[in-house]
């Protein structure tokens, strides 16, 4: 099963990049709030193996830089000493996976800062804070599409199952979220909650805009799962053992509606990054100075930051490979939907 | 034409419904323009008091909902509080920019996407085709807030042409056929954005689309009778497939109303998108509601369109309306 | 001997007795005008304990209907249905979940009555399950009793229904059925989706049974050859009325109504010649 292995295939990618995310801690060398006055806007650290001297280095290395003379935003490398890049040092206390307390980061040098990605208007370090916004970001996709498949699924079953005016009552509620473009319903859901709240209660916040805006959609799927399942003559047969509602619903109805489910959650929780970024970015999401990928980008509403930093335009694209793997994952899974619907309509005729 | 009144009634009763849940949501909604305003010291409490009175904030929620129907009736659906003014001339002028600049994303979009899936299509799974879905792939996985601002800073550096605002200074001295070319001038980069937005996955589902119809029975009976291609692609197989195009026409009114929400924002051309976040930010309400409600209509009017393409295409909904 | 056993039976109680019987589905939207589609349009028959009823009708004749509402699945519209003496219509959702394990409906297409991601274990301790009949360790021994009981293997307890034949599978669900050892078992065109020689294999497995655990059967067929062979008496069903009714040789030598021409003549003609001689 070539799907199969394509579908693992994009698995694993997702894992290594969220694994990578939540090891923020050590794979970032600096707090990812903590601020250098002195190095605004400081562009990606260069990284070189043969220093002033034409001698070649085995272990590469950085320069400390300074402020050219005369210029409040352009630097020059110190090349008189070089600072090799160190691995395993110790550096910012941080948490790892949020409790074990640790020192030591992935790489660093000693005398002077690596910034992968170049630094922001208050001098952090953009690489550490891609990867501790991508914490944020991705949490709060993850549990966004994680409660809008819950609420999807709580209203389709009961739209599906019972059927009746709880199925109307139901869809023409469902109908009402759909007739508004998403990203003014996720505005509109976000205006009428307070604004200025601290970091985790606007997480939580966002988290349950996110959340509550998309369950239409997966609602109706669902439903119509549901529908169809209920019918089967399977579950006819359970019924005529004597089985419950909620015994039918938790064993043969619901187990129906994984392969949707699975698929929603492969398209929804990029859609719901995305939604996270969006709100950051706006300046509705999280508040600063908790990274987030929104946050990392909005600066670049700034006119004067889009024409002078180029560098602060790389956490989108590094974003990118993230997106790539859930679009992957999706198709693989749909893929395999499609398959699964041949095979399983083949030996239908065959009997 | 039963069939278009019914779907106009369900346009017309989606929007109250959305209306009734937005007041709703209000009347839930912790904080309001009044509280932001109390934390003012400069404003007296008494004063505070004497302006929620005279909006109509202190009267139940059935009340203030009816009185605000009336005033949509009279065309001003409500009052914003921040630009003191009714809402619906500010936001008339804002959908007017909007609408400009998603009609002439959506056309452009169709334009490009329909020949380019069904020129992918006839070359199902060689280079070309597998070359396109590349493509699109790439543009898919590009979230639509880098694409704008990468755009942005490739014209900013380029400075091929404006970047942000729909007019230049100089817009009102300009000659009717310079004022006209300033405007296009304008719209390439939000328009480029939206497009680019959309159109990898409107390229998609044309291509499957097509692909799906044509290993049909028919056109293959239609193959065998020496229709030539050309003729067979656009006048057989677009046809048979447009019931899922018509329907992905809707979808693509809704995602081109919430991209461009975003880039007017990215880009600052003066849509409903600026505005709306505006109002969020001040905790303007009613403007909030009257944002949120052109969109509805927007996206209903798309859908209605949809249905009206339909109604022409598929001759089954013809028959079933006439029948009752 | 068959004959016997009826005749003994109409000294006994009904198992089974419907009066009546009438299904109205409603068809209709908000807007639309409301259809109505009549199922069940007053059936009436009695089954005795140990015998075989065949309801035999074209398809679209409401015998899937009758079926579902026998199983306590849907409820009629109007009319009795007497289980043991008991109506059963009148019942509660909760009183009948009590009722449904002693009637026990076999489908027509056994892939589909089995969840294609339960094994076969699973599928056949589930009714037990369900009615808390058995101890855990108990089960699987059931479990393979029940499946040599209806000539399975007890090796397949591990695979998935798809990997059975069909035969293997309606012997299955049979199997499952019997767990719960119902009184009266609804075979709903049971044997249409096998093969012919499939379709003796389990009807001779069904009259197996019926010797030796004194089962009742409600054959629901469009094969009426199936259904003389099977059955003791036959009810013919056209349009949810049962327009004919007698013991199995009378209506296949003396058809009277024009249903039954026409389903006699749907009979292959081999079968047909061989009719007399297996009622004989």
């Amino acid at each position: 099963m070539s799907t199969r292995r394509t579908f693992v295939k994009w698995l694993v990618a997702l894992g290594v990049l969220h694994g990578m995310v939540v090891c923020a801690g050590f794979l970032a060398p600096y707090n990812p709030v903590e601020q250098d006055r002195k190095s605004p806007y400081l562009p990606p650290t260069r990284l070189h193996l043969a220093d002033a001297n034409g001698h070649i280095h085995v272990r590469p290395f950085a320069y400390s830089v300074r402020l050219r003379v005369r210029s409040f935003d352009q630097y020059e490398e110190d090349t008189t000493e070089p600072h090799p890049v160190k691995f395993f040092l110790n550096g910012a206390r941080y948490r790892l996976l949020g409790f074990l307390p640790c020192r030591m980061h992935f790489f660093g040098a000693e005398g002077t800062r690596i910034y992968l990605l170049g630094t922001d208007a208050y001098g952090r370090d953009q690489f550490s804070r891609f990867l501790f916004g991508g914490q944020v970001s991705l949490l709060a996709g993850l549990l966004g599409a994680g409660l809008t498949l819950l609420l999807g699924l709580c209203v389709g079953a009961v739209a599906g199952y019972y059927g009746g005016w709880r199925d109307s009552v139901l869809m023409r509620f469902a109908e009402l979220f759909l007739a508004l473009p998403w990203l003014y319903l996720l505005l509109a859901l976000r205006a009428f909650l307070p604004l200025a709240v601290g970091p985790l209660e606007a997480f939580f916040l966002i988290i349950a805009v996110i959340g509550g805006v998309g369950w239409a959609r997966p609602a109706r799927l669902v439903r119509g799962v549901v529908l169809s399942a209920r019918e089967r003559d399977f579950v006819r047969a359970a019924r005529g053992f004597g089985a419950s509602n909620g015994y039918l619903l938790r064993r043969h109805i619901l187990p129906e509606t994984s392969s949707v489910l699975l698929t929603q959650a492969a398209i929804l929780i990029p859609q719901y990054v995305l939604a996270e970024m969006t709100l950051s970015f706006l300046g509705l999401g999280v508040p600063e100075p908790a990274p987030s990928w929104g946050n990392l980008l909005s600066s670049l509403q700034q006119y004067s930051v889009l024409v002078s930093y180029w560098w602060m335009y790389l956490p989108a694209l590094i974003m990118v490979p993230f997106f790539l793997g859930y679009l992957g994952l999706a198709s693989s899974l749909q893929e395999r939907a499609e398959a699964y619907k041949i095979e399983t309509s083949s030996l239908g005729s065959l009997t | 034409m039963r069939y278009l009144l019914r779907r106009l009634g369900h346009a017309f009763s989606l929007l109250v419904g959305v209306s009734i849940l937005a007041f709703l949501f209000t009347a839930l909604a912790p904080g309001n323009y009044f509280d932001e305003m109390r934390l003012n010291p400069q404003i007296a409490p008494a004063t505070v008091a004497a302006m929620r009175a005279q909006y109509g904030f202190d009267r139940p929620l059935l009340v203030r909902y009816a009185s605000w129907l009336n005033s949509v009736i009279h065309g001003e659906m409500g009052f914003s509080f921040g630009y003191n003014s009714p809402v619906a001339p500010l936001l008339l002028m804002r959908a007017r920019n909007t609408l400009l600049l998603t009609i002439t994303a959506t056309l452009l979009a169709w334009a490009i996407a329909l020949p380019l899936g069904v020129w992918s299509a006839e070359r199902l799974g060689r280079l070309p085709d597998r070359l396109l879905s590349w493509g699109t792939a790439a543009l898919l996985v590009i979230p639509d807030l880098a694409l704008a601002l990468g755009l942005l800073v490739l014209a900013v550096r380029s400075a091929w042409f404006p970047t942000g605002g729909m007019a230049s200074v100089d817009f009102e001295t300009l000659t009717p056929l310079n004022k006209l070319r300033d405007l296009a001038l304008h719209m390439i980069l939000p328009v480029t954005a939206l497009l680019l937005s959309v159109l990898p996955l409107l390229v998609r589902h044309v291509r499957a689309a097509v692909a799906d119809v044509r290993n049909a029975p028919f056109l293959l009976a239609a193959v065998g009778h020496g229709i030539p291609r050309r003729t067979l692609l656009y006048r057989y197989a677009l046809p048979a497939a447009a019931n899922p195009l018509i329907s992905l026409f809707g979808f693509s009114i809704g995602a081109l109303l919430s991209g461009s929400l975003l880039i007017e924002v990215v880009m600052s051309w003066p849509g409903l998108g600026p505005l709306l976040l505006e109002a969020i930010l001040a905790r303007d309400l009613y403007l909030v509601i009257g944002g949120v409600l052109f969109s509805t209509v927007f996206l209903a009017g798309g859908n209605l369109l949809a249905d009206l393409l339909l109604y022409w295409a598929d001759p089954r909904i013809r028959t079933e309306s006439s029948a009752r | 001997m068959k004959i016997e056993a009826s005749g003994s039976g109409q000294n006994m109680q009904p198992l089974l007795k419907v009066e009546n019987l009438l299904k109205r589905y409603a068809k209709g939207s908000l807007t639309g005008a409301r259809e109505e589609l009549l199922a069940l349009d007053g059936v009436s028959f009695t089954i005795f304990p140990g015998t075989t009823l065949a309801v035999v009708g074209e398809s679209g004749s409401g015998k899937s209907t009758l079926a579902s509402c026998l199983a306590c699945l849907e409820s009629p519209t109007t009319g009795n249905i007497w289980f043991e003496g008991k109506d059963i219509v009148k019942l509660g959702e909760r009183a009948r979940r009590q009722v449904r394990p002693q009637i026990q409906l076999i489908f027509q297409d056994p892939a589909s009555s089995l969840n294609p991601r339960w094994s076969v274990l699973e599928i056949l301790v589930e009714p037990l399950i369900l009615q808390r009949k058995f101890k855990h360790e108990e089960m699987k021994q059931r479990a393979n009793f029940l499946l040599v009981r209806v000539g399975l293997s007890p090796d397949i307890v591990e695979q998935l229904p798809t990997e059975l034949s069909g035969g293997q599978r309606q012997r299955l669900a049979i199997a499952r059925a019997l767990s719960l050892e119902p009184k009266l078992l609804i075979l709903d065109e049971a044997l249409s989706a096998l093969d012919c020689s499939v379709q003796a294999q389990i009807a001779n497995l069904l009259m197996e049974l019926q010797s030796s655990l004194g089962m009742t059967y409600l054959f629901i067929t469009h094969d009426l050859a199936m259904a003389a062979y099977l059955a003791d008496e036959i009810a013919v069903m056209n349009r949810g009325r049962i327009v004919e009714q007698g013991p199995a040789e009378k209506i296949l030598k003396q058809p009277q109504h024009e249903t039954t021409l026409r389903l006699l003549a749907a009979v292959p003609r081999i079968t047909r010649a061989a009719l007399p001689a297996v009622e004989q």
